[in-house]
């Protein structure tokens, strides 16, 4: 028995944190923040188990996946098992999302300590905002896995509805916060049920929802000789669920509202939880997905017309968490990008039997793991800057801030380092991952074929993505720390934040710098996927340490295609926000034109959705009441008025005058009379 | 002899106007009398089936009707004053509360 | 000794009814008590017997009348079926009298006696247990009849003030439905009338029905018995009268009619209809999936459009019964043995539902959605057991309210297969989904958003202590099912096994790879 065996821990400490918070949270007090400390130091246990699994995984177990499960219950004949399941894929899972939130726990501790006995409440459920994401990552099948996804929906809610009542800053935002919250809600719950569906099907077509039952090649092949239509359609149900949870094209909506949460939940829905975990379910669904290379080059679609669009989003918005959003949605675009085209180049690789497509293809997979975790570091870091900011000055809008670099020295370095990872700058973590996404779509153009225009096009959108992302985001740091000092909504601010929230804020920046070197140290071969002797394996390829990356890379054209137009886009950013020699005004007719009122409006997504969903769902229900109140009790209260007007009717008769009784009474003898009469001529005797 | 049917038919002629009478008249005290006529009607269909065919069981059933009529006539007489009393007239027109 | 204990669950609360009935005057503050006092000793014996595993122990067998060619008989028997039905009966009866104030009920006209409503409560639950206990066709149909009486009083004495037209409405539609009921009855006892004897015993009709009788007959009877559990259930289109009486019943009533009550038309269809004229339920299938469908999308799409949350609460029952009847159409292993669990489950989750919808009138002072808002602030814990309940309602995992929802699915999903009409399944897909919405729209209303000034907020106050104690119960309940399925479908396997071994149904239509 070795630490691997503890990987139950891992969900289960930040579920308990949560249950004794959530009950005894008011009784704890003010010294532990209301129970604030203790999910931070349950987290960082978690962490430290997380580590000691990983540890113990790469040194004793590694390449093979570690599973154990007990019987949870059978369902006409089905197992449902309950277990954990740790390979590369779920170490890593798990290593970023514990360490990035305990680093978020921590900040907090300063970013809601006026919050007072609200505490309880942020503290009980961003632990169990962990507890899922930890669930999902280590959990051993699908139906387990949609458990937790689930219950990170539910978080999700809670969180981003955390001021929807009482918000401090007034009813509107309250408001305001309510409706964000239910449409993360309701947004996700559509792809939830998408992958529920999914998951019926596959339940039925592989008899198991297990990994090491449902993943297995053997399995999947013959389950797709006895009925590909259905593989196919669950393959394609379960994206839906990913499109919903990651908030990929058109489905995409929810994530902007989010942000009226508190920002330390944006940075961990953003960075740590929830959006990660449908890149986690496709890398996990890999081999699935990989049984037709149509729906990979679907995946690659919606991944780059996602990173595409919300990259345009971003250009032009005033509010600095909006931009960030904006940003994580583009760059979880270029993460599906990433799989879809490494998917696609395996998928074909198995049809055409040419080994060397899967070998470029699982690159794929490697770089959209890599820009996840890549992708965490520098979002979280850069979120809980733009915390620290708000904080300080007291409004979101990027027009009050300005001239902060002197006043926030800690906060506008460390933020700067997070966006020049994110922008791609040579050396820091982004820029490896952003250009090993880049060449492999590349690659993948050059070898699809007959349908190898849309992957250049898609290369277009990610180059053209790489650079909007530069500009975006330097327009908001220059716009944030540079220029001329304006101080926020009172006209000062309270200078850098206190050390709980900037020590997270260093050691973070660490990573967002340094992370993309771990490539070096063997990246392709950890978190890749493979077939190995007919199974499905991540991880188990051949690590190739060294420069051999580094050389790569500098010896392509493409890198420096990309890095000359990150560094234009920065010029460009400095040019127009700090120097003023370029009016942006200029480009938009001073914010008139069509194009840029159309993406302030984003695209007019919003305005779709609330029309759809208010005719197909309340418009339809009016109908059903109307239907219901009028035809159906209608003819119910019609039929028993009737009744009851018949007996009015009839009660007429009975004028109480009791000789008219008697006529009815002889009459009626009369007539018996008479017809028994008729009846003995007809037949001559009764 | 004078033969059965001319019993028969002078008790139906009398059962028909007691029958009128109660179906017609506006009187109470005239309808209760045109019952008693009903009755007699029956009771001479008794007596005379009784002669007939020998059978003293008709004449008991004619001791019995006429005791039942004075009892019904007492009875009804005695409503008859009461509701007399309570409506001021014994018209049938005005006691006609019994309805819905 | 074992064999006196199911009569004993029907004669206590019988005992308790009577005590109760006669506590008037000084005695009537101590009536709560009573009440309690028995729904607690039932209780306790309905645990003793679900946690006792072999349920034959406990079956009664007493002559009644036998006569002119007639037989029945007090038998009283358990089984997987029925079990969760009777602990569920027994666990809300003491939970309502829990909740339930002293005096609540004489908001509208003028004011009731207490002690007449309490045994009211154990009346119902007199009938109730009957119903879930008998064993004989006579003696089921009385107590279907006695559960129904005092629930019209119930609504008619202590309701709201439309509380007279929606009591008679419950009656007389309840009530023709039982009379159909008692035809098809008949129809089946006389067709399994043995040596001149006409037994109404469970066994000596489905010995004499089951197999033998023609599917023609069976199809027949089948349809008049659907038809009068289909109106409890109560399916679309007979579903008028739920929420009118839901609007108008006392919380308590609400509860049991809710959480029990309508279980029984379900009950009946498994236990009769499919049980014992198993050749002529593949005919009614169709009808049974198109009308559970109907009941899932309709009654979401009616809860949308309710103003008034009970009314809300109501139509979301109609709904998740559209459930269960989807999953008896399956006639599969599965479905049968979700539709009971979803029954067990739909009962704890809309028991809470009712709670707060009841709560919400004591405390705000109404229940008009558009009246509330921003609750949340002033009433922490009455907003966390709504979320809950609600959460529960909508099927989030993790708690019971799902796997009732994704054993159907499941089990419906099986069945789109065997039938080669799988796009049916979008529409299971969408009531879930409407489910979320309108739960999560009615919570943004209520709850959250900016505090309402429509009603005087100074003066709320938040749950009280028994209120907290009925609910945490029904919740800690709700999430212990919800982690662990197992403790509630251990009980229904073994019910489930019997009738998949007897050839009543398949395990499951596409079998196991």
């Amino acid at each position: 028995m070795g630490f691997v065996d503890l990987a139950w821990l891992v969900p289960l400490i930040p579920c308990l944190c949560f249950v004794i918070v959530g009950l005894f949270g008011t009784k704890m007090g003010e010294k532990t923040a209301y129970g604030g400390l203790l999910v931070v130091f349950g987290t960082a246990i978690s962490f430290l188990i997380a580590l000691l699994v990983s540890y113990d995984y790469f040194t004793a177990c590694y390449p093979a996946a570690v599973e154990s499960h007990i019987l949870w219950f059978t369902i006409g004949g089905y197992e449902i098992n309950i277990g954990y399941y740790i390979d590369s894929l779920s170490c890593l899972m798990m290593l970023f999302a514990s360490f990035i939130s305990t680093l978020i726990f921590v900040y907090s501790l300063g970013y809601m300590h006026d919050q007072e006995m609200r505490k309880r409440r942020y503290f009980a459920e961003v632990a169990l905002f962990l507890t899922g994401m930890l669930g999902l990552a280590v959990s051993s099948s699908l139906l387990e896995l949609f458990i937790f996804w689930e219950v990170m929906g539910l978080c999700s809610y809670l969180l981003i509805g955390f001021w929807s009542f009482r918000h401090p800053e007034g009813d509107d935002k309250a408001d305001n916060a309510a409706s964000a919250a239910k449409k993360a809600f309701l947004v996700t719950r559509l792809g939830d049920v998408c992958l529920m569906g999914g998951l019926f099907i596959l339940f039925l077509a592989m008899g198991s929802l297990d990994y090491t039952v449902v993943f297995n090649a053997d399995n999947l092949a013959a389950a797709w000789a006895a009925d590909s239509g259905k593989l196919l359609l669950a393959a394609l149900l379960i994206f839906g669920g990913v499109i919903g949870k990651s908030a990929q094209f058109p489905l995409l909506d929810w994530l902007p509202d989010a942000m009226a949460g508190p920002t330390t939940v944006s940075a961990l829905i953003h960075a740590a939880t929830m959006v990660k975990a449908g890149v986690y379910l496709v890398a996990r669904c890999f081999p699935l997905f990989c049984m037709d290379k149509d729906i990979m080059l679907f995946v690659a679609i919606i991944g780059g017309a996602t990173a595409f669009f919300t990259a345009t989003m971003a250009m032009n918005n005033m509010n600095i968490k909006k931009v960030l959003a904006y940003s994580t949605l583009s760059q979880l675009g270029y993460m599906f990008l990433s799989l879809g085209a490494g998917g696609y180049l395996v998928a074909l690789g198995m049809e055409t039997g040419e080994e060397h497509l899967m070998v470029i293809g699982a690159l794929g997979y490697t770089a959209g793991c890599l820009h996840m975790a890549n992708h965490a570091f520098f979002k979280a870091l850069l979120f809980l800057c733009s915390g620290s900011v708000i904080h300080s000055t007291g409004t979101e809008d990027m027009r009050l801030m300005g001239g902060l670099k002197e006043k926030m020295p800690k906060t506008a370095m460390t933020m700067l380092i997070g966006t020049l990872s994110i922008a791609g700058f040579p050396f820091f973590a982004g820029f490896f991952s952003k250009d090993l996404v880049l060449d492999v779509v590349f690659e993948t153009f050059e070898e699809s074929g007959s349908i190898s225009w849309v992957f250049i096009l898609l290369w277009i959108l990610g180059i053209v993505t790489a650079f909007m992302t530069a500009f975006y985001m330097f327009r908001l740091w220059f716009m944030t720390f540079m220029g001329e000092y304006k101080g926020g909504a009172h006209g000062h601010c309270h200078g850098e934040s206190p050390n709980c929230m900037t020590m997270p804020l260093m050691v973070l920046s660490i990573f967002a710098f340094a992370f993309g070197f771990t490539l070096t140290f063997g990246w392709d071969g950890v978190f890749t996927i493979g077939l190995v002797d007919g199974a499905w394996l991540v991880g188990g390829g051949e690590a190739e340490s060294g420069l051999h990356w580094i050389v790569e890379l500098f010896t392509n054209w493409k890198t420096y295609v990309t890095i000359v137009l990150v560094l234009l886009a920065i010029y460009l950013a400095h040019c127009m926000y700090v120097k003023g020699t370029m009016n942006p005004g200029k480009f938009n007719k001073d914010g008139k034109s069509a194009l840029y009122t159309t993406i302030s409006n984003r695209w007019y997504f919003p305005e779709l959705y609330n029309q759809l969903s208010w005719k197909l769902g309340y418009g339809v229900a009016k109908g059903v009441d109307f239907f219901d109140k009028q035809v159906i009790d209608g003819t119910v209260n019609g039929l028993s008025s009737s009744v009851v007007g018949g007996g009015d009717l009839m009660s007429k008769a009975q004028d109480g005058h009791v000789q008219s009784y008697a006529i009815i009474v002889v009459g009626g003898i009369v007539a018996l009379f008479v017809a028994a009469a008729l009846l003995f001529a007809q037949f001559g005797g009764l | 002899m004078i033969p059965l049917e001319y019993f028969l038919a002078f008790a139906a002629v009398l059962f028909v106007i007691g029958a009128y009478g109660v179906l017609t008249k506006p009187n109470t005290l005239i309808v209760l009398m045109c019952t008693e006529l009903m009755l007699n009607a029956a009771n001479i269909n008794f007596v005379a089936f009784s002669a007939f065919s020998g059978d003293a069981i008709g004449q008991v059933m004619v001791v019995m009707t006429i005791s039942v009529a004075a009892a019904e006539v007492a009875v009804g007489i005695a409503i008859l004053l009461n509701a007399y009393k309570v409506r001021k007239s014994t018209n049938t027109d005005d006691l006609v509360s019994m309805r819905w | 000794m074992d064999s006196f204990v199911l009569p004993a669950l029907i004669l206590i609360p019988l005992v308790g009814t009577i005590i109760t009935l006669f506590m008037g005057g000084s005695r009537e503050k101590l009536a709560k008590i009573v009440a309690l006092a028995f729904t607690v000793i039932t209780l306790v014996i309905s645990t003793y017997v679900m946690l006792a595993g072999d349920y034959s122990q406990f079956d009664f067998n007493s002559g009644w009348i036998d006569s002119a060619g007639l037989k029945m008989s007090f038998i009283f028997t358990v089984d997987g079926l029925s079990i969760l039905m009777v602990f569920l009966t027994a666990l809300l009866e003491v939970l309502v009298i829990v909740f339930c104030h002293d005096g609540v009920h004489m908001e509208h006209g003028e004011p009731k006696r207490n002690n007449y409503f309490y045994s009211l409560l154990l009346a119902i639950e007199v009938g109730l247990m009957g119903v879930y206990l008998s064993a004989d066709y006579f003696l089921f149909y009385i107590m279907w009849e006695v559960s129904l009486i005092p629930m019209y009083f119930l609504i008619s004495w202590y309701g709201g003030p439309r509380r007279h037209y929606s009591a008679i409405k419950f009656f007389i539609y309840t009530h023709i439905a039982s009379l159909i009921m008692l035809i098809g009855i008949f129809a089946m006892a006389f067709q399994a009338a043995h040596g001149g004897v006409v037994d109404f015993g469970f066994e000596a009709v489905k010995n004499g029905v089951g197999l033998y009788a023609s599917e023609a007959f069976q199809t027949l009877v089948f349809g008049l018995l659907f038809f009068g559990f289909a109106v409890k259930m109560p399916a679309v289109p007979f579903h008028t009268w739920l929420p009118d009486a839901h609007t108008e019943a006392p919380t308590a009533g609400s509860v049991l009619l809710a959480g029990v009550m309508l279980k029984m038309g379900s009950y009946g269809i498994i236990r009769i209809c499919i049980e014992a004229l198993p050749l002529g339920a593949p005919n009614w299938q169709f009808i049974m999936i198109g009308m559970g469908i109907l009941a899932m999308i309709y009654g979401a799409y009616a809860c949308i459009a309710q103003r008034d949350l009970k009314k809300m609460v109501a139509y979301s029952s109609i709904s998740h019964m559209g459930l269960v009847m989807v999953a008896m159409g399956t006639l599969s292993g599965i479905g049968i043995e979700f539709a009971i669990f979803q029954m067990f489950a739909h009962g704890l989750i809309a028991a809470m539902l009712f709670m707060v919808c009841g709560a919400a009138h004591d405390h705000l002072g109404t229940r008009e959605i558009a009246l509330l808002g921003g609750i949340a602030g002033k009433l922490p814990l009455y907003a966390s057991f709504m979320m809950f309940c609600f959460m529960a309602s909508l099927g989030l995992p993790g708690l019971i309210g799902f796997w009732g929802e994704f054993g159907i699915v499941f089990a419906f999903y099986d069945w789109t297969v065997a039938n080669d009409m799988i796009y049916l399944l979008v529409f299971c897909l969408l009531s879930l989904l409407l489910t979320a919405g309108y739960y999560l729209w009615a919570m943004q209303r209520t709850l959250f958003g900016r505090e309402t000034k429509k009603i005087d907020m100074g003066k709320v106050t938040d749950l009280d202590k028994l209120e907290c104690v009925a609910l945490a119960v029904l919740a800690i309940a709700v999430a212990v099912y919800g982690i662990w399925p197992d403790c509630a479908l251990s009980f229904i396997q073994g019910y489930v096994d019997s009738i998949v071994n007897s050839g009543i149904v398949l395990p499951s239509l596409n079998g196991v790879i």
